[in-house]
């Protein structure tokens, strides 16, 4: 089974800290990175497609967070969509249940799904077979 | 109001007035017409008796002037025979008062004088050489006959009583020789022509007048030759007040409301001559030219005009009642309309302002409203995170049997409780901006606000060639605001133009008031690193937003000056460039 990359985009800490572990029990195969906010991680994807390094497969990306928010990652994601190589599996992950934000997160077809904090490890587990089902 | 009533009336009764004089004004121009034409047929009616009573002396005066006198005539001693007829007949005329025969000296050489009515007086003969109608008398040849003025008779110089108005007809007698030896003297009585002339008077007053326009007879005096009477009788052109050229030719006037028909008589008009007969005078000689005259009096003009003038004035009456009413409706019926439409619009005022003070309630709810789901997501959201993480850790710890693995995850939870106190003090400064009632509004001077805030601020006091602050404040300088608002978002945008400005250029902030549309405007300008508001410009004004890394920052700060205005109904709003500046505005309301 070959390398799984998964990057978390939240600028909470202790929620970085918290999916580290939870991701890291399910598997050992999974290689988790993080950025605390939407400006570093629209950075590395630029990065990544330049340089040719391996894509994330899955994004968690959190909605508040400073300098760059989850909707400013989405429009910039958008405009670098055509440079990367790979298809990436976006999941909005916050706290608000605000129907305002779920509807305003179906608009953007470059995301997969939305979940509500905190996530346990049953829904993280059933994602994350459905992405690797065939590597698995 | 009375003063349009008035006018009103006027415009419509002015027409009206002026059209009822100008009938007024014909008819009683039509009226005096018709009387004065009446007058003038009346006056030559009068004319013509005058004339037809005249023949009687003239005739007489023609028969002793036509008579063959004997030579050497002597009437008393001679010739007593040949007058004996003559006398009787002089008896039988009860016109004659006198009948003399004067010779060319002025001695009377023949008189009769009536006493009573049967009587005749003969005898008793004068010297008349220096009377007038004796001088007149001598001078008349063949075919003259002198008439003289009607006088009261007068006797040795004084006026005989009863009064006796006379008129003295004299001419040239010849013997049969045709040799000139005097002349008769008749003195005619004119009691009776004066009487017949003066009757006959309906409504108008008739005079007769002589030469000197002195009255002989009328109606309107009891005595002939009033003016002989007494002396405060004067003649008719000064109490008419009329020109004594309108005497002198066929007139008919109008004067001080009487109409006036002059009539003067000519008897020697050849018409008048051949009047008189076959044997009439060649010429009559008269001192007197007579006048008849007919006078409407003006009691009588205004009896007649009566039902005219009280036409026209119970027409106007009517009309100035009417109208007056009328305008008077008019004018109340506008200016009751004109307060009603006031109550109305007053009225009006009063709900405009209602509903202005429900839409700005209706905005305060709306903000409010804002406010607290803004809170109620922060609260959630923010909350929610570190309480899940906390659940999850709590979880974690339950399921680890390592104290060593369980000793991990112990600063997750520090900075989990450090977070959740954090929140709870942002929160905490939050809700007390929502609760707006302890906030004191007063009047705020800005340009001491922003000197007392700048002075804060050490990069200020320190470096003051690095930043400065500029102030505009033409516009105004006072608002009713909290002092304590104001002062915590001039404070923030000072921090953040401090925070956040170029270090490659002299930095500044400014602060410009202005009045947009009645509306207090503070402009604050920087000349900072500025935003991308095209990336950013939703989040500007979020709580725990920040858009530099390079620099320190919750990103709380204009999440509560904007929290702070908005809680006393002020916007704000942004306009920024990157690597220029930011304009922030506040609209006071």
């Amino acid at each position: 089974m070959k390398e799984c990359n998964i990057l978390l985009v939240d600028d909470d800490e202790v929620y970085l800290f918290i999916m580290d572990k939870l991701i890291k029990s399910l598997s050992n195969d999974l290689k988790v990175s993080s950025f605390t906010d939407g400006e570093q991680a629209v950075k590395f994807l630029s990065l990544c497609s330049e340089e040719h390094i391996k894509l994330p497969e899955v994004i968690f990306l959190d909605i508040n967070m400073p300098f760059l928010d989850g909707w400013g990652f989405l429009v910039e994601f958008k405009k670098i969509k055509p440079l990367l190589h790979d298809k990436i599996n976006i999941y909005m992950v916050s706290s608000s249940s605000r129907d305002e934000d779920i509807v305003r997160a179906a608009q953007f077809e470059e995301l997969t799904g939305y979940v509500i904090k905190p996530m346990d490890e049953d829904q993280l587990l059933e994602i994350l077979t459905n992405i690797y089902a065939d590597n698995w | 109001m009375w003063k349009t009533i008035l006018k009103i009336f006027g415009i419509l009764y002015l027409p009206l007035l002026m059209l009822s004089l100008i009938l007024f004004f014909f008819q009683k121009k039509e009226h005096i017409n018709y009387y004065s034409h009446l007058q003038k047929r009346e006056t030559q009616i009068k004319k013509s008796l005058f004339l037809d009573l005249f023949h009687t002396p003239i005739h007489n005066g023609n028969y002793w002037a036509n008579l063959e006198y004997p030579a050497d005539f002597d009437p008393l001693h001679k010739d007593e025979a040949f007058m004996k007829p003559y006398i009787a007949i002089i008896k039988g005329l009860t016109d004659y008062d006198q009948f003399r025969f004067i010779d060319l000296k002025g001695q009377e050489f023949f008189r009769v004088e009536r006493k009573g009515t049967d009587s005749l007086e003969i005898g008793g003969l004068q010297d008349k050489h220096k009377r007038p109608y004796f001088k007149k008398g001598v001078t008349l040849t063949e075919g003259q006959l002198y008439l003289s003025p009607i006088n009261l008779n007068r006797e040795y110089g004084e006026i005989e009583k009863p009064f006796k108005p006379v008129l003295r007809v004299v001419g040239p007698i010849f013997d049969i020789n045709n040799k000139k030896i005097g002349i008769f003297v008749i003195n005619f009585k004119m009691e009776k022509i004066l009487d017949l002339l003066r009757s006959n008077i309906v409504d108008n007053n008739f005079y007769l007048l002589n030469d000197s326009l002195n009255i002989i007879t009328t109606n309107t005096f009891k005595n002939h030759i009033p003016y002989e009477l007494s002396k405060s009788v004067s003649s008719l052109d000064k109490t008419s007040g009329l020109s004594d050229e309108l005497f002198k030719k066929d007139t008919t006037i109008l004067s001080n409301h009487h109409i006036y028909t002059i009539y003067p008589i000519n008897l020697n008009e050849p018409k008048q001559l051949s009047a008189f007969g076959s044997n009439a005078p060649l010429k009559i000689v008269t001192s007197s030219n007579w006048v008849v005259v007919h006078e409407l009096p003006s009691s009588f003009m205004y009896a007649t005009l009566r039902p005219l003038y009280l036409g026209v004035g119970i027409l106007n009456l009517f009309a100035i009642i009417v109208l007056m009413s009328l305008a008077y409706f008019f004018v109340k019926n506008r200016v009751e309309r004109e307060m009603y439409f006031n109550e109305l619009e007053t009225n009006n005022g009063l709900l405009l302002e209602s509903n202005q003070k429900i839409s700005n309630m209706n905005q305060r709810i709306t903000t409010r409203n804002k406010q607290l789901s803004e809170f109620n997501y922060l609260v959630s959201h923010n909350l929610k995170a570190p309480v899940s993480s906390l659940s999850v850790i709590v979880k974690m710890i339950k399921k680890e049997n390592e104290l060593e693995k369980v000793n991990e995850l112990m600063p997750s939870l520090v900075q989990i409780s450090e977070s959740i106190t954090e929140l709870a003090k942002d929160m905490g400064n939050y809700v007390s901006i929502l609760n707006e009632k302890e906030l004191k509004i007063e009047q705020v001077d800005i340009e001491l606000l922003i000197d007392k805030v700048k002075n804060e601020f050490s990069e200020i006091i320190l470096y003051p060639n690095d930043f400065e602050v500029y102030v505009d404040l033409k516009a105004w300088k006072q608002i009713e605001f909290s002092r304590f608002y104001l002062q915590s978002v001039v404070q923030n945008l000072i921090s953040n133009a401090i925070k956040y400005r170029r270090k490659d250029v002299a930095s500044f902030i400014k602060f410009r008031t202005a009045v947009e549309n009645d509306k207090k405007a503070l402009y604050i300008t920087d000349n900072g690193i500025g935003i991308n508001l095209k990336k950013h410009g939703d989040n500007i004004f979020k709580l725990y937003k920040r858009f530099h890394r390079q620099t320190s920052g919750k990103g709380i700060g204009l999440f509560l000056v904007k929290s702070q205005l908005e809680s006393l109904e002020a916007t704000i709003t942004i306009e920024s460039e990157e690597n220029a500046g930011s304009t922030l505005k506040i609209l006071f309301n």
